[in-house]
């Protein structure tokens, strides 16, 4: 056999890379695919079997979005997904905001706990841990403690629940961004009279946008995605998307799937469009720095 | 305060913090204290729990304490057994492969390729997806006669696979879901870790004519350990709370073949409101994942000395 070129080595490397990346692209990709078309089948295109092509071997139809969107669900649909979408974007602002204060707070003061022996390591360490735990064994106690105070399936205890959920992922991650951030600026504003609280909202929080909204949308995915913590503590009301999913999906019945895919897909796609924004932040090195 | 008094919660002086005391604590307290009512509470009020009997149907009636009775019922309780195997057989099989993936798509990403940007959105996404929603679509693919996975297998001729009826096949389909859509985390941290290291080596390396696998074997994974027994020590943290892509995919079955710890404790705490119990089955979770966590830190870090040294 002829002896390959160090060019053409090259090139047959660079195209089974490339290979590999389509394949597993293909792979991330065609659950979403199914799931969409699904969506528009009629109840006999599913059970004939699985078929791949929208006009060719079936005929697309918005039965399902008819059924969901103005059906006899569509109420509780409608109200899952505010729901949903109110619950997430204020826990995740509150979050972000709350653990924005410590990230700096950890950063740019001292702290010695001497009773625990414990400095700023320990500390970020005891609020990160918390992130860690199995939510399982503190939601029982949640519900026991929400049904006595009035907060069961409210959106005021939803939001606190999941305000608190958020809390360590992103002390954790913003901690790390204002540590990369220089300090001169704010140095000189304090110099220069302002109180830091001033500084904080004037200089630092505007340094920091890009951790901020990095950090706020990985919150709002982590709420939006939660079932545990909807299951537990919700059960109308404050009920969200992802419960009416699990809910629709294990009915005795079995599974309406052109109904559930276009669900599915109601609570897919804000998400898909979430991974857009977020890809550019993770690119830059931001969030995974933190992890590393 | 005074330099005397206990200073359990002093500053201590720096130029910049000298006259910010009473601030840092403006900024670190909203955190603390709600970590400490809504994490640290809970917690304490949990491990209570599981020494009491309580009835979520009369929560008025009272929590009656009988010591270690929860637990005595728990060494014995074949279910409890059989849902830490099956939260520990995930575990294991789901990190395992989720790493080797992520690993190898962190090294494809890491080259110079083309579509970049479409490849890394693309990569990314399962893992931003509503886990019920994914479950349930994971029902939809590995469903047998109507799946496009079984179809597929049997357009290439070989013989159809019973995903999700079968108790030996239903967790192998569990890992492989949560496989899809945990394998994005593993990449990006593995390439974030990659594209961090110093090129100059590999440089060398190439000159000194190493081929591509003893550069792997001998210089990226190595210098890599670090990154590696982070994002697996998280990613397993994750995966022992597995919940809601069972709830949905298979539902525990069949039978409890899936079944999680996490399940049986929701089972027991809601569905039959045995309160003090389900705290017992969550609380030896706990456990499982501290011994697990240190075992796994302690020995990775006993290797990494042996290595050194």
């Amino acid at each position: 056999m002829m002896q390959l070129t160090r060019r053409q080595t090259k090139k047959a490397k660079s195209f089974i890379t490339h290979f590999l990346l389509v394949l597993w692209a293909l792979v991330c990709l065609f659950p979403i695919y199914w799931v969409l078309i699904t969506s528009f089948k009629l109840p006999i295109a599913v059970f004939q079997g699985p078929k791949y092509f929208p006009w060719i071997d079936f005929k697309p139809t918005l039965n399902a979005w008819n059924f969901l969107l103005t059906g006899p669900t569509s109420a509780a649909v409608y109200r899952s997904w505010a729901n949903s979408a109110i619950l997430a974007t204020t826990s995740a602002a509150i979050a972000v905001i709350i653990g924005a204060m410590a990230g700096y707070a950890l950063t740019r003061f001292r702290f010695y706990w001497s009773g625990l022996k414990w400095k700023n390591n320990n500390i970020a360490f005891f609020i990160i841990s918390q992130r860690m735990l199995p939510a399982v064994v503190v939601i029982l106690p949640y519900m026991i403690m929400y049904r006595i105070f009035g907060l069961i399936d409210t959106h005021l205890g939803m939001i606190l629940a999941y305000t608190v959920f958020n809390l360590p992922f992103a002390v954790w991650i913003l901690r790390d961004f204002f540590a990369g951030l220089p300090v001169d600026l704010e140095e000189s504003a304090l110099i220069d009279g302002a109180n830091r609280f001033q500084a904080f909202r004037s200089i630092v929080l505007p340094l920091a946008a890009p951790g901020l909204i990095a950090t706020f949308l990985f919150c709002l995915v982590f709420t939006w995605n939660d079932y545990l913590f909807a299951l537990m503590l919700t059960f109308s009301k404050a009920s969200t998307l992802p419960m009416f999913i699990a809910g629709e999906g294990t009915q005795s019945y079995g599974p309406q799937w052109w109904y559930l895919s276009a669900l599915s897909l109601l609570s897919i796609a804000p998400m898909i469009l979430i991974s857009l924004l977020v890809e550019r932040y993770i690119t830059r090195g931001l969030v995974v720095g933190a992890i590393k | 305060m005074g330099g005397s008094a206990p200073r359990m919660f002093a500053v201590e002086e720096s130029p910049t913090t000298k006259k910010d005391r009473g601030v840092s604590y403006a900024f670190l307290m909203p955190t603390v204290i709600l970590i400490l009512i809504l994490s640290i509470f809970p917690l304490v009020f949990s491990l209570a729990l599981s020494f009491a009997s309580w009835d979520l149907s009369r929560l008025e009636g009272g929590v009656r304490f009988i010591g270690f009775q929860n637990f005595a019922t728990l060494f014995s309780d074949t279910r409890f057994w059989d849902t830490a195997k099956n939260t520990v057989y995930f575990v294991g099989g789901a990190v395992a492969l989720q790493y080797l993936l992520g690993l190898c798509l962190a090294m494809l990403l890491n080259q110079e390729i083309r579509f970049r940007r479409f490849f890394r959105v693309v990569f990314l996404m399962p893992m931003m997806l509503t886990p019920a929603a994914v479950g349930y679509v994971g029902r939809m693919l590995f469903n047998e006669s109507m799946g496009p996975i079984n179809d597929m297998i049997k357009h290439l001729g070989l013989p159809i696979v019973p995903w999700l009826s079968n108790s030996k096949m239903a967790m192998p389909s569990l890992i492989l879901l949560d496989t899809w859509e945990w394998v994005p985390f593993i990449t990006i941290v593995l390439l974030a870790g990659l594209q961090s290291l110093p090129p100059e080596v590999f440089e060398s390396a190439t000159v000194d004519g190493a081929s591509d696998w003893q550069i792997l074997r001998y210089i990226t994974f190595p210098m890599l350990a670090p990154v590696s027994i982070t994002v697996i020590l998280i990613r397993a943290l994750e995966a022992f709370k597995l919940f809601d892509i069972v709830v949905v995919m298979t539902g525990g079955g069949p039978g409890t073949a899936t079944e999680t710890v996490t399940m049986y404790a929701y089972i027991v705490g809601m569905k039959s409101g045995n309160l003090g119990y389900a705290s017992a089955i969550a609380y030896s979770l706990l456990v499982l994942v501290i011994v697990f966590s240190t075992i796994f830190l302690n020995s990775l870090r006993g290797r990494a000395a042996a290595a050194e040294g």
